[in-house]
């Protein structure tokens, strides 16, 4: 795989209903110019399209930044959403399969940790929750 | 918003291919409009063909889910068709194992589950 | 010697990392490099003899005995051995040193010598040094120092070549384990519509993981409706592999094929039971045939 010209970062919007498909239409391209296999850009995107959903629904608006990374050769692709939202009032609550406050939470969060190599989740009740996930290349 | 998932009709089963990445708002309109459909064509088989699709995530999955219970509550059946490999692996992994809705591989046998099951 | 071992990782790294390190582990000072290297310009004149025997008495064990195919060869070792001899008393402990130890104890593990014989050869040698020492030097208040010495070295010296020993083995099992996992997870069509994979080897979760896609996309490309898979060639599953092959088989659900599990041992029947997999969640059969008469019949049913 040789190093392709990606922007080091890639912000996008999420207000509305179509940013979600935007948001994993974009994540799934840059997860296969980064060299990810198929199964792989299936579980970005389809991660990307939960945390961008609970922005829409949870929030109302925020942002998804994608960020390419190359640690000593290991290469993978960094996703944080955040949002300005109420945050989320019981976080290990949100963490536990089965969970749901609104229409669509339920198994997002703890789906998207299973889906993801790495998962991290801060809230603070009234500024926002942020997530933060990111996917390497396996070898 | 324009229809972005046009429901076809075969004999008395409904066939509604989803032909894009679809928004949620784009499931949600579909579910209002398969049931008008069933009733007025007195369906006795629904097929959603998703081949196209390239994620179906909780959302996606749970509407499809409640579409299924609500076409049986009309009497009729419905079978979901075409879920790609990665797509059925992505899901699972979600915790998504759509257990109370039938599954095809395409079409085709899609209409052979449906026939086989209303005699 | 629990002291000894957290005070030596506590201030100065492992003992055995690096050449001085050792040294310090096995306690080998300048005054036992000199004791050695006294007793050197005396033990050349009678390394050969040494040698000899300690010749006479490998070669009396038909195990050692079949190392050797020609006395040609003999005469070569011997003389290898002489310079190991010389080196094991006079050579700076440096570096250097230390590799080309590895490296002799790398072509010994390679020629099949066990550490038994390896030890032994070792002890062999520090017996007849002990003799010598105490033929010559009795009287000398010298002598026991110098023993202690050699002892010292020796160990030193056979530490060398026995983590070569230890160095090949975990290679050839890592290069034994690649091989498994490297083996291809082959897609057979029995008839229309089914599928047989048969997997054999390590089921790591690489190997697990492409055994997945390989599964589900057989199944889009052969338009299948049933799936055999047969794990009785599989060494060991854990539980988290055991997992990945539900969560495969699911997934091939949701594609519309059913699969059936053939070939559990015990032991997978028992991680399955312990990540709560029932057998009405998942379909099994004990053997491959009874396997794939349950697919024919989900296909003509």
């Amino acid at each position: 795989m040789t190093s392709i010209e990606l922007p080091a970062e890639h912000i996008q919007r999420i207000e509305r209903d179509g940013d979600v498909v935007a948001a994993r239409q974009t994540g799934r391209r840059i997860a296969a110019e980064m060299g990810f296999g198929r199964p792989e850009q299936a579980l970005i995107a389809t991660a990307i399209s939960e945390l961008a959903r609970n922005i829409v629904s949870y929030a109302e608006r925020g942002s998804i930044t994608f960020r390419a990374e190359d640690h000593a050769g290991r290469r993978g692709l960094r996703i944080v959403a955040e949002d300005r939202g109420p945050g989320i009032p019981d976080l290990a609550q949100a963490m536990s399969d089965g969970f749901s406050t609104g229409n669509s939470l339920g198994l997002g969060l703890p789906g998207t940790q299973r889906i993801m190599d790495e998962f991290d989740i801060r809230s603070i009740p009234g500024e926002g929750v942020t997530v933060t996930v990111a996917k390497w290349i396996s070898r | 918003m324009a229809v972005r998932v046009p429901i076809l009709r075969q004999g008395r089963t409904l066939i509604a291919s989803f032909q894009d990445d679809l928004s949620d708002s784009d499931i949600l309109s579909l579910q209002g409009r398969v049931l008008e459909d069933v009733i007025r064509h007195r369906a006795t088989g629904v097929i959603f063909d998703v081949s196209a699709l390239d994620v179906l995530d909780s959302f996606g999955t749970r509407t499809l889910s409640d579409i299924a219970a609500a076409v049986q509550l009309r009497g009729a059946r419905m079978a979901i068709v075409g879920i790609q490999p990665e797509v059925a692996f992505s899901m699972v992994l979600l915790g998504l194992t759509l257990s109370d809705v039938p599954t095809a591989l395409d079409l085709e046998t899609g209409l052979a589950l449906l026939a086989r099951a209303v005699p | 010697m629990d002291d000894i071992i957290a005070s030596s990782t506590g201030g100065h790294g492992q003992p055995g990392d690096g050449t001085a390190d050792q040294l310090r582990w096995f306690d080998i000072t300048d005054t036992d490099r000199r004791r050695a290297e006294a007793l050197a310009e005396t033990a050349g004149d009678v390394a050969d003899e040494i040698i000899e025997a300690f010749y006479a008495h490998l070669l009396s064990f038909e195990d050692a005995r079949r190392h050797f195919r020609t006395d040609a060869q003999i005469e070569r070792v011997k003389r290898a051995q002489q310079t190991y001899f010389r080196e094991l008393l006079s050579a700076p402990l440096d570096a250097g040193y230390v590799e080309n130890r590895r490296r002799i104890g790398r072509i010994h593990e390679r020629a099949g010598v066990t550490p038994t014989l390896y030890v032994g050869a070792y002890a062999y040698y520090l017996h007849s040094l002990g003799h010598l020492v105490m033929d010559r030097r009795g009287q000398d208040p010298q002598a026991v120092p110098l023993l202690l010495s050699l002892i010292k070295i020796a160990h030193f010296d056979m530490a060398q070549a026995l983590e070569t020993y230890v160095e090949a083995r975990e290679a050839t099992i890592e290069q034994r384990e690649r091989e498994m996992s490297e083996l291809p997870t082959p897609v057979l069509q029995l008839r229309d519509g089914l599928l047989l994979i048969p997997v054999v080897g390590t089921l790591d979760s690489y190997r697990a993981r492409s055994l997945t896609v390989k599964l589900l996309e057989g199944i889009r490309d052969h338009r299948a409706k049933a799936v055999v898979l047969d794990i009785t060639g599989v060494a060991a599953v854990d539980s988290a592999v055991a997992n990945h092959l539900i969560q495969t088989m699911t997934a091939a659900r949701l594609m519309g094929a059913t699969s059936v599990l053939t070939g559990l041992s015990a032991d997978v029947a028992q991680a399955l039971v312990k990540i709560g997999v029932t057998g009405e969640t998942l379909r099994t059969a004990g053997d491959l045939q009874h396997g794939i008469e349950i697919a024919e019949r989900l296909l003509d049913g």
